[in-house]
């Protein structure tokens, strides 16, 4: 099915999908990224074409690589709580 | 012991660490529910609460993908930026539930060592009721395909309940997962507001049991992936009439929260 949200991650993608689990989920990780995200990326066997969609973190393009849109999303949360600690309200 | 609880609960991160992006009124409405939960399952004085949430790609990576799991370790933490959670496991349920399910030929996956995701902190973070009682994590897969069937959902729900009836602890069931939402999707601006109010009519009617019924692909077009969750406990409480206590849909996500009485 071409229409459908969250598609089976494809084997090929593994790598990017462990780059972004890892940001979302690993907080020394994200932390080593938000710093250095080139020397992070060189930790995941990333290919060029998945460390250009990193940089520029464009949903679209890191979805037809293979990323789970799922881990996108929450990798996108987790460096926006890691450079922008103030802009959210903690409860 | 019966059960003496049943909930059906949101978990967004954003309901805890509210981003610019979310209306602050609407997170306190939310938050207001969930303080009605936490007092309904005070007064319901569990032993024990079961959750059964959806990981969001945080106990299980890709390493492991399982359909169906059970925590059964002494306890479990979890991390979120600033928070940090540990969590005590009733271990004797969470054993018997794991013994009793593969008896039940329901093949469950099991853990002792797993980061407790979200899905689960988010809820009891508001909720958990005074005094302080253990969880049996329980874990359905709903984000990464292939995705367990509703009907098989709603069967180990049913089974779930004869393990839990049988059982000398007071036991309070929660749901965890959100109606519509599509995070990471272009969808993600457009919940599909008027599937989920559709579902809770017929939740309130008593008629849990055609969630059975639905497909994985109408879940995942109508946003409802993590329905699984709530499909399960249905199979566990039955068709009996569902109590909407909020439905707050955000620009990006229906927040809601039901309960059904238990009482047999």
């Amino acid at each position: 099915m071409s229409d459908e949200h969250y598609f089976f991650p494809p084997a090929r993608a593994y790598p990017l999908n462990q780059c972004l689990f890892r940001i979302k989920s690993d907080p020394a990780f994200v932390a080593r990224y938000a710093k250095d995200r080139e020397a992070a990326m060189d930790e995941v066997a990333l290919d060029a074409e998945a460390r250009a969609a990193l940089r520029d973190f464009e949903r679209d393009r890191l979805v037809a690589l293979g990323a789970h849109p799922y881990l996108v999303f929450m990798a996108g949360l987790r460096l926006k709580m890691e450079s922008q600690p103030a802009s959210f309200e903690y409860f | 012991m019966p059960v003496v609880a049943a909930v059906a609960c949101p978990h967004t991160p954003q309901l805890l660490i509210r981003p610019e992006t979310e209306d602050r009124e609407l997170v306190l409405r939310v938050h207001a529910a969930y303080a009605n939960v936490k007092q309904m399952l005070t007064q319901a004085r569990p032993d024990v609460i079961c959750v059964i949430g959806g990981d969001h790609v945080e106990g299980f990576f890709l390493n492991a993908v399982p359909a169906f799991a059970v925590y059964a370790g002494e306890r479990i933490s979890g991390k979120f930026g600033r928070y940090d959670y540990t969590l005590p496991v009733h271990e004797p349920l969470a054993r018997a539930i794991l013994e009793e399910g593969i008896g039940r030929e329901f093949d469950l996956t099991y853990s002792q060592d797993l980061r407790l995701d979200y899905a689960f902190y988010v809820p009891l973070h508001f909720t958990m009721p005074e005094p302080r009682v253990p969880i049996v994590p329980l874990y359905v897969n709903v984000y990464l395909p292939p995705q367990p069937t509703p009907r098989r959902c709603y069967a180990w729900g049913r089974a779930l309940r004869e393990i839990l009836d049988a059982r000398p602890e007071r036991v309070a069931l929660m749901a965890s997962g959100g109606m519509s939402h599509y995070p990471g999707t272009d969808r993600y601006a457009s919940p599909d507001v008027d599937w989920d109010r559709q579902m809770l009519a017929t939740l309130t009617a008593g008629r849990g049991a055609e969630t059975a019924r639905l497909t994985g692909e109408e879940l995942d077009k109508a946003g409802n992936v993590e329905l699984r969750t709530w499909i399960t406990l249905l199979g566990a409480v039955g068709d009996v009439r569902a109590e909407v206590l909020c439905y707050e849909p955000s620009w990006h996500h229906g927040n809601a929260m039901v309960s059904w009485p238990v009482a047999r």
